[in-house]
């Protein structure tokens, strides 16, 4: 591994401190089209009412002329002298429009610029084409992710149509389980429960192993439907309860609290302390504890892998185009092979940490099968590269605690 | 979302992805302008003319008459350059608009509610995604993702009467996300009869940058691979460390994502293989004698009877035999 001054490239590739002034982007663009369009407003009103004035001058002038008393008889000196200021005008007036609407270009192009100052033109090559052999594999590889992603999402005749148009075929049981979770969710989204439940009840012992309290969160906005129905429903929500009875232990509490306020319901629950009940939020929440649950069962993640793969492209994208300028001011481009690693680390906060990784302390390299982490007998851990460095005459001094021990006496772990 | 993009770094990609969806609506407008500028100028002629002629014949005593039928052609040439005129503005004005509305869009990035963001982010890669597939020349699916995901708003800007094609209504101008890239779309594709030159011509095809944001769905999902990707665990033969929430695990992307360089750590994280948990101070890993580690709350979770089972390969143990490891 080449050991390039991974220091000195990052302090270049931090983002700017000052967020603010990366948001001007859109800012300055915006000033720019805002004086256009106020121009245009100006321009367009100042158009038209000049015209206006016009035709009507020259509308009256005709009137007059046309008048029975002129009829066939040789033009006045008055009347020719202001004829010939008239057309004076028109022409002065015509002019000036067309020249300020030219002016106006400078607004416009000023626009332009704002957005060739402010917006980078060029992806610059961060990737290199000659990593895939095949173009159309790879086209053929991305359109089925997208296809997988639109169903993950709920747009099932997206997907349908893409599989007609590309000329994919998605096997069905790939298809079932999601045409099953967005049969469900549509029933949420229209606050209808009964689906939701009998996909429960049906999952319930795979649910339990979760720890997931969906089924009793679902008959318990049932329970609060039929609150909000009022004192009739009453009997109604008192013989619903009975659906409690197998979460008593787990959700206590939250029983009693509906159970109390049963009490205010001839009140009217929005005037009692219960009314929180009554929120609305209850059926979006239900809708993610559904989604959350069901992807789990069923192996899947919640946000489809297309999706969080871009969303981590977006933030590489600019960090990698970065370091790739710096890099080329500087001439050092021996430093980025593309094969190998990317030479900075791209933070895409800890909920993308889906796998263990252990970077020796010491090589500062990521451990892999063929050079493993290896637990010393004080119990610090460096990779079997490492401890092999550090064997002095047959024996080895952890470099954390000075404790010397044999090199045999290390163990091989598995995170 | 399970990727954490700051304010900060939303803008810095904002400014290398949204060229064209600026440029784009930019160029509409100076073309219009220009056009704008031609028809006035030519109208402008024409009264000039007239008006001229009008002039030429008050120098000759004339009728009344003669100038009465003059003074109709030059009323009839003022109100066609006031129809021109106000025509042509408002179509400059419409793309002006159209320019505002995106801005407006891209604001959004940076909104004080996390709903509004982050509904923001889900239209940008509905967006791309609209991108990529015009350029592979999927237009049905284009259209009908982009009514779905509501980044598709006036149709009038479809039907411009200029010369369509029949049964594909592609995302015009008026689209408040979508920039509009008739002129390199490419020419196949099952559903692209007749030529693509269709919508705005003028708009030279070198103007537009050279690896337009539908690359960036596949430059996207490439450069994925290599933050998240590992190649010990993502790749092993058995499938044995696959992880549900990890995409480069996921079918289509593991295949995708396998010639792509690796992300880069200079410094450990490590993750329960229970609980999806961080191990760190407050969840320390600990060693089993088998050499498998897991976090200390994940051991006391699966504890029963002072004793654990390996998930992984399911020997028991004694939880006192589980060694705290420590990781600097």
């Amino acid at each position: 591994m080449p050991p390039w001054p991974r220091c000195s490239l990052m302090q270049w590739t931090l983002p700017s401190p000052q967020s603010e002034a990366a948001m001007e982007q859109c800012a300055s663009v915006e000033r720019e089209v805002d004086k256009v369009l106020q121009k245009f407003l100006t321009y367009g009103q100042h158009c038209e009412q000049s015209l206006e004035e016009l035709l009507h001058h020259v509308g009256q002038l005709r009137a007059e002329l046309a008048s029975a008393a002129l009829q066939g008889t040789p033009l006045s000196a008055t009347l020719s002298l202001v004829m010939s200021q008239c057309c004076r005008k028109i022409k002065d007036t015509v002019q000036k429009l067309a020249s300020d609407h030219k002016d106006i270009h400078s607004s416009v192009s000023r626009v332009g610029k704002a957005i060739d100052r402010n917006f980078d033109s060029e992806i610059c090559g961060v990737v290199s084409d000659a990593v895939w052999d095949s173009r159309e594999k790879q086209q053929q590889i991305l359109q089925m992710a997208i296809v997988e992603h639109l169903y993950q999402q709920g747009m099932l005749s997206v997907a349908e149509e893409l599989c007609q148009e590309s000329t994919l075929n998605v096997d069905l049981d790939f298809k079932q389980p999601f045409l099953e979770l967005n049969r469900i969710l549509e029933a949420l989204h229209e606050q209808d429960l009964g689906p939701a439940l009998e996909w429960a009840v049906s999952h319930r012992q795979r649910l339990l192993e979760l720890n997931s309290s969906l089924e009793f969160k679902l008959h318990r906005l049932h329970f609060i439907r039929l609150l909000a129905g009022g004192p009739e429903k009453q009997l109604e929500a008192l013989s619903y309860a009975r659906h409690f009875q197998p979460f008593a232990r787990l959700h206590q509490r939250e029983i009693q609290v509906m159970m109390g306020s049963l009490v205010y319901l001839r009140l009217g629950l929005e005037k009692s302390p219960y009314c929180h009940l009554l929120d609305n939020s209850h059926w979006a929440e239900i809708c993610e504890t559904f989604t959350r649950d069901a992807c789990s069962l069923l192996g899947l993640s919640v946000e489809s892998p297309l999706s969080v793969s871009f969303a981590s492209g977006c933030v590489a994208l600019p960090v990698l185009m970065n370091i790739k300028a710096v890099i080329e001011q500087r001439q050092c481009t021996g430093v980025w092979s593309h094969k190998d690693e990317l030479p900075i680390e791209i933070e895409l906060g800890m909920k993308c940490w889906y796998h263990s990784v252990f970077a020796c302390p010491i090589l500062r390299q990521q451990t892999s099968d063929s050079n493993p982490p290896i637990k010393l007998i004080c119990g610090h851990v460096i990779s079997r590269d490492a401890l092999n460095k550090l064997i002095n005459g047959g024996k080895l001094k952890c470099p954390y605690c000075p404790m010397e021990q044999n090199p045999a006496d290390g163990k091989r772990i598995i995170f | 979302m399970a990727v954490q993009e700051s304010a900060a770094q939303l803008s810095m990609t904002l400014k290398v992805q949204e060229y064209p969806t600026l440029k784009v609506p930019y160029e509409t407008l100076n073309k219009r302008f220009r056009a704008a500028q031609k028809n006035i100028d030519r109208e402008t002629s024409h009264v000039t003319m007239v008006v001229a002629e009008l002039e030429k014949t008050l120098s000759s005593c004339p009728a009344v008459d003669s100038v009465v039928s003059l003074l109709d052609g030059v009323v009839e040439k003022l109100s066609v350059l006031k129809r021109k005129a106000v025509e042509s503005i408002q179509a400059e004005d419409e793309s002006a608009k159209l320019c505002k509305r995106r801005i407006e869009h891209l604001k959004e990035h940076s909104s004080d509610q996390p709903a509004a963001a982050s509904m923001w982010k889900r239209k940008r890669m509905d967006r791309m995604m609209v991108e990529h597939l015009l350029r592979c020349g999927y237009y049905n699916t284009a259209v009908k993702l982009a009514r779905q995901s509501g980044i598709e708003t006036r149709k009038k800007a479809l039907q411009s009467g200029r010369r369509e094609p029949a049964g594909r209504s592609p995302p015009g101008h008026g689209h408040a996300g979508l920039p509009a890239r008739h002129t390199h779309l490419p020419l196949q594709g099952p559903a692209g009869p007749g030529p693509v030159a269709d919508a705005d011509p003028a708009v030279p095809v070198r103007q537009l940058p050279a690896a337009p944001a539908g690359e960036q769905l596949r430059v996207h999902a490439h450069l994925a691979g290599r933050p998240l990707g590992d190649k010990d665990t993502c790749y092993k033969e058995d499938g044995s460390s696959k992880s549900p929430d990890c995409p480069v695990c996921s079918r289509s992307l593991n295949k995708l994502a396998q010639p792509l360089p690796m992300a880069h750590c200079a410094n450990s994280r490590l993750v329960c293989k229970i609980s999806g948990d961080v191990m760190n101070e407050n969840n320390p890993p600990m060693m089993l004698p088998n050499g498998y580690v897991y976090g200390y709350n994940s051991l006391l979770s699966i504890r029963q009877d002072d004793k654990v089972v390996c998930p992984r390969t399911k020997e028991v143990f004694h939880f006192s035999q589980a060694e705290k490891v420590y990781i600097m």
